[in-house]
């Protein structure tokens, strides 16, 4: 029973972890697409802006978003969150489905690296690491990655220096064009159980609605509802992202 | 002084034919030319400015700011070099310079008003010295060139550091600028909005950058504010806060698109009747206004310039195109777009909008700060926009970002082309067009316009 009487049963849970805090590179962005998304096919939706201090039950979320920011901002979101590792490791073995983007996606390792040796803890969540590098990876990505036993191919925008390595636990895909996790590997972002994570902002969702479709179907499978989804035109969606992998002379 | 020559005429030549080839408008070409063959030129010819040079940076309204000096100098009698066409890095300044000079390298004038980029500030004002300098804000953009902004900030707070007593002019009710007097220890001259009723908004729900104390990191509190972070703050665990304005502006009122207000200053104040919409462009008047007061120009033919300024390029620039009215404008982050939006928002009549989004150097490479905008505001008034037409590169992603925010896809037009794109709009059923576009997108979309003034 993990959902209670204060949400009503049909209304879909999404929690955007400190927007306050975490609002760079347009990252907004992928929240918004998870939302538009389910209102579009008559879902509803209810948005909670979650800030530092304030009380969550990661358990009745059903979607929850954490972003980048700077790295002042990222220590105060690091700070808050440790006080909660347990309950959002319990979330993640129930199946919550995150989407951890960059500095979020680093976090949830088990530590970073700094440039002159310095360890700073992640939360431990995923078996994966993090170094500083000497150059900062930017530019546009083009990723592949397997769906249900379907590849889609997502094309987003990366600006990292951390590189990151991955242990026991795989990607959330095939880099086609540019760096992912370190630039060495060929590898990705990290994905275990509903958990994904990626380097790719642009935002990734909204150019990527096959991904976005993909959360939103395991959160309403987690919850014992139906997954099938209403099919939407997206063929807007398409054609931008056609046109930035054309660009890195790859197909859609 | 062989080379300075050869520096100058190498440049000229290249103005010349990138003008003949329409390669673009005063690019920075000729700059680059220059010194490459001489790499000290800006020095050189930097150093014969007679009465001072003004830096100005930050990041939105560098080019009207700095262009307002200049036209308050240059219409008071002076001779003034000015980048004025926002060509802002090194080889944009030292193409300003050469433009004024002679071929033997002799530049023969009183003032320089240039506006630098953020990031090649430290250079620039090491190589020109400046007398004056003014910050007008920092917002967040185009950041897959500098990391992030606090990075951007300390480069400019280091920089202050290496210029022998300039003397600084602010922007009070920017915390990230306002701060930079704490910490360069500098003395500075502040300018800055004070509350309106009507035109600010209560507390800080929406500010965007310094949401905490770019001092000590407590949570900043904003009594009121205007637009992005500019209002009035304070810390309550250190106590820094808006300082108070030399330079002021206040009963501001909006009539048609125009602004009208006080400036008080020092001593007295002077009633301004600004040719241009957007709130931030009472900012750029207030720092140009302050510079001058700096330099004793008199106040109320300041106001008079003022009166009568004519926009560069994409600063609300009006044209007439088959009898209807056309504005263009830049857009560069996500504050200076917000802006641009909210003239949409405040305007009564119906409106054909082109958007057109590049992803070059120039531009940012990264387009992820469209997501930034707050396009949601525009449903209040879908009604009155017929069409948005997204141009350009990144057309595609304009157009999914505006799906995104409720915009009617049937109101979205994606034609990554210019000369369509602004047919399209033309084409429009409103009397009143408005476009906005980033810095590269500025001057296609500006000739496929031309086409269409009589």
């Amino acid at each position: 029973m993990s959902l209670k009487g204060k949400y009503s049963k049909g209304t879909i849970q999404v929690c955007h972890l400190y927007p306050d805090l975490l609002n760079l590179y347009g990252d907004r962005g992928n929240v918004l697409a998870f939302a538009a998304r389910c209102r579009w096919r008559g879902l509803p939706v209810v948005v909670h802006q979650t800030r530092p201090g304030e009380n969550v039950n990661f358990k009745e979320m059903d979607f929850l978003f954490l972003g980048g920011g700077s790295d002042r901002e990222q220590g105060l979101m690091a700070e808050d969150l440790k006080s909660r590792t347990g309950e959002l490791g319990d979330a993640i073995e129930d199946g919550l489905v995150i989407l951890a983007i960059c500095g979020g996606y680093q976090l949830l390792g088990n530590y970073y690296l700094t440039g002159d040796g310095q360890v700073i803890p992640g939360l431990g969540l995923m078996n994966f690491y993090t170094q500083a590098g000497e150059k900062r990876m930017i530019g546009n990505v083009a990723v592949e990655i397997v769906l249900d036993g379907n590849k889609y191919k997502l094309a987003g925008f990366e600006n990292h220096a951390g590189k990151t390595y991955l242990n026991n636990i795989a990607p959330l895909g095939r880099v086609l064009s540019g760096y992912g996790n370190n630039g060495e590997d060929g590898f990705e972002g990290a994905h275990y159980k509903n958990v994904f994570c990626s380097y790719l902002h642009g935002p990734l969702l909204p150019k990527n609605p096959e991904l976005t479709d993909f959360l939103i179907g395991a959160a309403l499978k987690r919850r014992g509802l139906p997954e099938l989804l209403e099919p939407l035109d997206d063929s807007l969606e398409a054609s931008a992202k056609e046109a930035i992998l054309r660009r890195m002379r790859i197909n859609l | 002084m062989l080379r300075i020559s050869t520096a100058i005429t190498a440049a000229r030549t290249v103005n010349l034919l990138s003008r003949l080839f329409r390669k673009g408008k005063g690019s920075s070409l000729p700059g680059l030319v220059a010194l490459r063959i001489c790499p000290d030129i800006l020095e050189v010819l930097a150093r014969q400015t007679k009465l001072g040079i003004i830096l100005v940076t930050g990041t939105n309204g560098k080019t009207t700011t700095n262009n307002m000096l200049a036209s308050i100098l240059s219409n008071s009698g002076y001779r003034v070099v000015a980048n004025s066409i926002g060509a802002n890095l090194s080889s944009g300044v030292t193409a300003a310079f050469i433009e004024k000079a002679t071929l033997k390298g002799k530049v023969d004038c009183d003032y320089a008003c240039l506006e630098v980029d953020e990031a090649f500030f430290p250079l620039i004002s090491k190589k020109v010295n400046p007398g004056i300098v003014i910050v007008t804000n920092f917002f967040r953009d185009q950041l897959d060139r500098y990391g992030e902004l606090d990075k951007t900030i300390r480069f400019v707070e280091d920089a202050l550091k290496m210029i022998p007593e300039p003397r600084l002019i602010l922007n009070a009710d920017d915390p990230l600028v306002a701060k930079i007097q704490v910490n360069s220890g500098l003395p500075a001259f502040f300018y800055g909005l004070g509350e309106n009723t009507g035109l600010s908004e209560k507390g800080g729900f929406r500010v965007r950058e310094a949401r905490f104390c770019p001092l000590c990191g407590e949570r900043l509190f904003y009594s009121y504010y205007h637009y992005g972070q500019l209002g009035k703050f304070e810390c309550k665990k250190c106590g820094f806060h808006r300082p108070c304005g030399e330079v002021e502006a206040s009963g501001v009122t909006l009539s048609g698109s125009n602004f009208s207000f006080t400036i008080n200053y020092p001593g007295g104040s002077v009633p301004v009747n600004l040719p241009l919409g957007g709130l931030y462009n009472i900012y750029n008047a207030l720092a140009a206004f302050s510079a001058g007061f700096l330099l004793e120009m008199d106040a109320l033919k300041m106001s008079a310039f003022l009166n009568n300024y004519k926009p560069a390029t994409g600063r609300m620039e009006e044209f007439t195109c088959l009898n209807k009215k056309v504005v263009l404008n830049l857009v560069k982050n996500p504050t200076g777009f917000g802006e641009g939006l909210m003239y949409l928002l405040s305007s009564t009549s119906p409106m054909d909008v082109l958007i057109g989004i590049n992803d070059q150097a120039a531009d940012g490479r990264d387009i992820s700060w469209l997501w930034d905008v707050d396009f949601e505001i525009l449903e209040q008034i879908h009604g009155k926009i017929n069409i948005f037409v997204c141009t350009g590169l990144r057309a595609q992603e304009m157009g999914v970002r505006l799906k995104y925010a409720g915009v009617p896809v049937e109101k979205i037009i994606v034609e990554p082309g210019y000369t369509n794109a602004v047919k399209r709009v033309m084409a429009g059923q409103a009397q009143n067009k408005y476009l906005l576009t980033t810095y590269t997108a500025l001057w296609p979309v500006e000739k496929e316009l031309r086409k269409y003034v009589a």
